[in-house]
């Protein structure tokens, strides 16, 4: 039996299609978000399942998360990010504590109980300091790819402090910083220092370990490393982390086909 | 008719109430459908579910024909007293003076959410330099401005010293406008020094007994002051009276609270529950009143409680919440989502209190000025939500910040950090402005992630 999961996130779309055999994934895909959320996860949804010849009727539950959840209709159940992604990280590093979660749109901080459960969680999704859309204005606004981004932080000897909260502002600071010579390296290793210290601000101190980084920012290099030194502490990225949500809803959905109770609020 | 307790829409509630006309229902003067207040210009209500019961048709019908009710009052010859800040004592000894009326002109600061912004309240404030970098309570200056909301009372009384620091400003703006204001302080409170005389005050604070002192001699002030407007002593049997008459109010509410927030399943709307408790602190312009409506919602809640029926499901999340919403909506986005309110603490805790009758009136009023949350630390004030969600048994805590309201802007995350330390139930804060409908989803990931996570606790 296959179940699937669907992270209908702000940036992107994310499938995961779990073995209830095997327990593991047998397909997943992100795909670029559109203006048809269900749309765009339904095409995905089924690209997946024709090209790794699934035959659909072995195809059970669904379930829906993200931003856009609840405009997922081929999803029987919805359930939070927060749920989905602490049951994902659960899967893929057990010994997980802390969940850093930072997307396109908002960052999260997860703390867990010893069973893989929410203790406790906080989101910034009120402004975009701190998120996945924060650094791509910024490296937008110094000319770099994103991806490359940690790779140019990597040689700076005396990052730049950005201290607007604001990214628009933040994108001001860095034309004046641009302007009085600072190089880029010390500007975008500023930028991921940035972040960070926006996430620990939100997660607070004492972090229980072992600490994950997950979402699409734990893709950019470098991210962990800015976080590693406001924390104080090591943080590991989770396997394949723009995925981790969706796996969660996966095998969430694979629990409810067994009977075990999922959260849904 | 179907009398089963639920939630419905403001157009289901005009049926309803044209069938319970039909059936024989007696209304107040101020009753009638709920429709006509949307219509005259509250359309926040057609978003909103209410409570299907008579009991609260007639809370919303007394809340929502205040200005009117105001404007009768006046026309019959009371005098009206505008009671700024203060959040349950000046009211109080108003209303121990049968020819004064007071009202809270703070209660604008919901004109935003009800009519949705279609109202020149907040563009009158922005004109006078009060923008939205102030808490939505600056709508009040719009509605001194343009005078349509309430009729402008002869006396006017206001808090100030360990209040917000944003309604000061406001207040302030509204004095320079021409409407004089006798201000009143009420100090921070603090811990007693080891050598110093220390005073009990209602919620379990306490207070150096020169605080108290001083707190009284400030109220001696108004009490003056009422008396010259209403043109007649303010004496100690009257003021023990009026505080007998606020704590029938409170006594009810009291245990409105106790059944609304420990039955299961719940019997009372979040809601209606917000606005019940808000009659405690300004008794919505008519003392008497207020307890029939209040006693008319705790008998129904009763009524629930006894056939064991109620309004959510068996399993919803027990959830504790701090501050008052500026958007009603959201208390209806938690049921919708699978909470209930269980316990609150929407800052006037202290107006919840009985107030010492065995103390002279003025020492009684002073303490119980004195226990106000807002005018102690933030430990005070978290050492109270903590004994509070353990004694309404909740499972999750949200504060919820008011948007520009200087007290809010930090007290979260004392809160927040208290109750993980000595509770260990998550919590979330959430900012609710006048409109949230844009932040609608956001709200509800948030609302929905909180609930999942208590609901695994029980497992």
């Amino acid at each position: 039996m296959i179940c699937a999961g669907v992270d209908a996130g702000s940036r992107t779309a994310k499938v995961v299609l779990f073995d209830s055999d095997s327990l593991g994934v047998a397909a997943a895909g992100v795909v670029d978000q559109g203006i048809d959320q269900d749309a765009v996860a339904d095409a995905l949804f089924v690209r997946l399942i024709r090209e790794n010849g699934i035959d659909p009727s072995q195809v059970g539950p669904v379930v829906g998360t993200g931003y856009g959840r609840k405009l997922i209709r081929f999803a029987q159940k919805t359930i939070t990010e927060i749920t989905c992604q602490a049951a994902g990280i659960r899967h893929s590093v057990p010994e997980a504590r802390t969940i850093i979660d930072i997307g396109g749109q908002d960052s999260k901080y997860l703390r867990l109980n010893g069973n893989g459960s929410v203790a406790d969680f906080a989101m910034n999704d009120r402004c975009a300091a701190g998120t996945g859309r924060f650094l791509e204005l910024l490296a937008a606004q110094l000319g770099v790819r994103l991806d490359r981004l940690g790779e140019i932080a990597a040689l700076s000897r005396n990052p730049a402090i950005i201290s607007s909260m604001c990214a628009v502002f933040a994108e001001t600071e860095i034309v004046g910083l641009l302007a009085s010579g600072i190089t880029t390296a010390d500007i975008a290793a500023g930028v991921l220092a940035s972040i960070a210290t926006r996430v620990a601000a939100m997660s607070g101190r004492n972090l229980d370990g072992p600490i994950v980084l997950t979402g699409g920012v734990a893709l950019v290099p470098g991210m962990e490393a800015a976080l590693e030194s406001i924390l104080g502490q090591p943080v590991a990225v989770a396997p394949r982390p723009q995925i981790t949500c969706a796996l969660g809803a996966a095998i969430l959905a694979w629990k409810s086909l067994n009977g075990s109770p999922t959260p849904t609020a | 008719m179907n009398d089963r307790p639920r939630k419905i829409t403001l157009d289901q509630w005009d049926d309803r109430h044209a069938e319970l006309r039909a059936a024989g229902l007696n209304e107040p003067s101020y009753g009638g459908p709920l429709g006509r207040h949307a219509a005259q210009g509250d359309v926040r209500l057609r978003k909103l579910s209410f409570d299907n019961s008579p009991a609260a048709l007639r809370l919303w019908n007394f809340l929502l024909s205040e200005e009117d009710r105001l404007r009768d009052c006046k026309a019959r010859g009371k005098k009206l007293v505008g009671a700024m800040k203060d959040l349950g004592t000046v009211p109080v000894m108003v209303y121990s003076l049968p020819n004064l009326a007071a009202f809270y002109p703070d209660g604008a600061w919901w004109l935003p959410c009800m009519k949705e912004n279609r109202t020149d309240l907040l563009k009158i404030a922005d004109s006078l330099g009060i923008d939205d970098s102030f808490c939505p309570v600056r709508a009040m200056l719009g509605a001194f401005v343009n005078q349509k909301h309430f009729p402008l009372p002869g006396l006017l009384t206001c808090s100030v010293g360990a209040t917000c620091d944003d309604f000061s400003a406001i207040a302030q703006r509204v004095e320079s406008l021409g409407f004089p204001i006798l201000w009143w302080e009420i100090p921070h409170r603090r811990r007693p020094d080891g050598d110093e005389p220390v005073v009990e005050l209602p919620g379990g604070f306490t207070a150096p007994e020169t605080q108290v002192a001083f707190v009284r001699a400030e109220l001696e002030r108004i009490r003056r002051a009422l008396a010259d407007y209403a043109g007649e002593p303010l004496t100690d049997e009257l003021l023990s009276a009026g505080i007998e008459r606020a704590n029938q109010v409170r006594s009810i509410l009291g245990k409105l609270r106790e059944l609304a927030y420990c039955a299961n399943p719940c019997p009372m709307p979040a809601l209606e529950m917000l606005i019940a408790e808000m009659l405690a602190i300004h008794f919505c312009s008519d003392h008497n009143e207020t307890v029939a409506v209040l006693a008319e919602l705790r008998d129904e809640v009763v009524r629930r409680v006894r056939a064991g029926i109620g309004v959510l499901a068996d399993d919803a999340v027990r959830v504790f919440w701090v501050n008052p919403v500026a958007d009603l909506r959201v208390m209806n986005l938690l049921e919708d989502a699978g909470g209930r309110v269980c316990g609150t603490e929407y800052l006037f805790c202290h107006a919840l209190d009985p107030i010492p009758a065995d103390l002279p009136p003025m020492e009684a009023l002073a303490r119980m000025a004195l226990a106000d949350p807002m005018v102690g630390s933030p430990r005070d004030r978290t050492g109270r939500i903590v004994a509070d969600i353990r004694r309404f048994g909740a499972e999750a805590l949200v504060v919820s910040r008011i948007p520009g309201a200087s007290h809010c802007a930090w007290e979260a995350a004392a809160i927040g950090e208290a109750v993980r330390a000595q509770l260990d139930i998550p919590m979330i804060d959430i900012e609710v402005p006048s409109l949230a409908d844009a932040m609608r989803p956001t709200l509800r990931t948030r609302l929905e992630a909180l609930l999942e996570t208590a609901r695994t606790r029980r497992r």
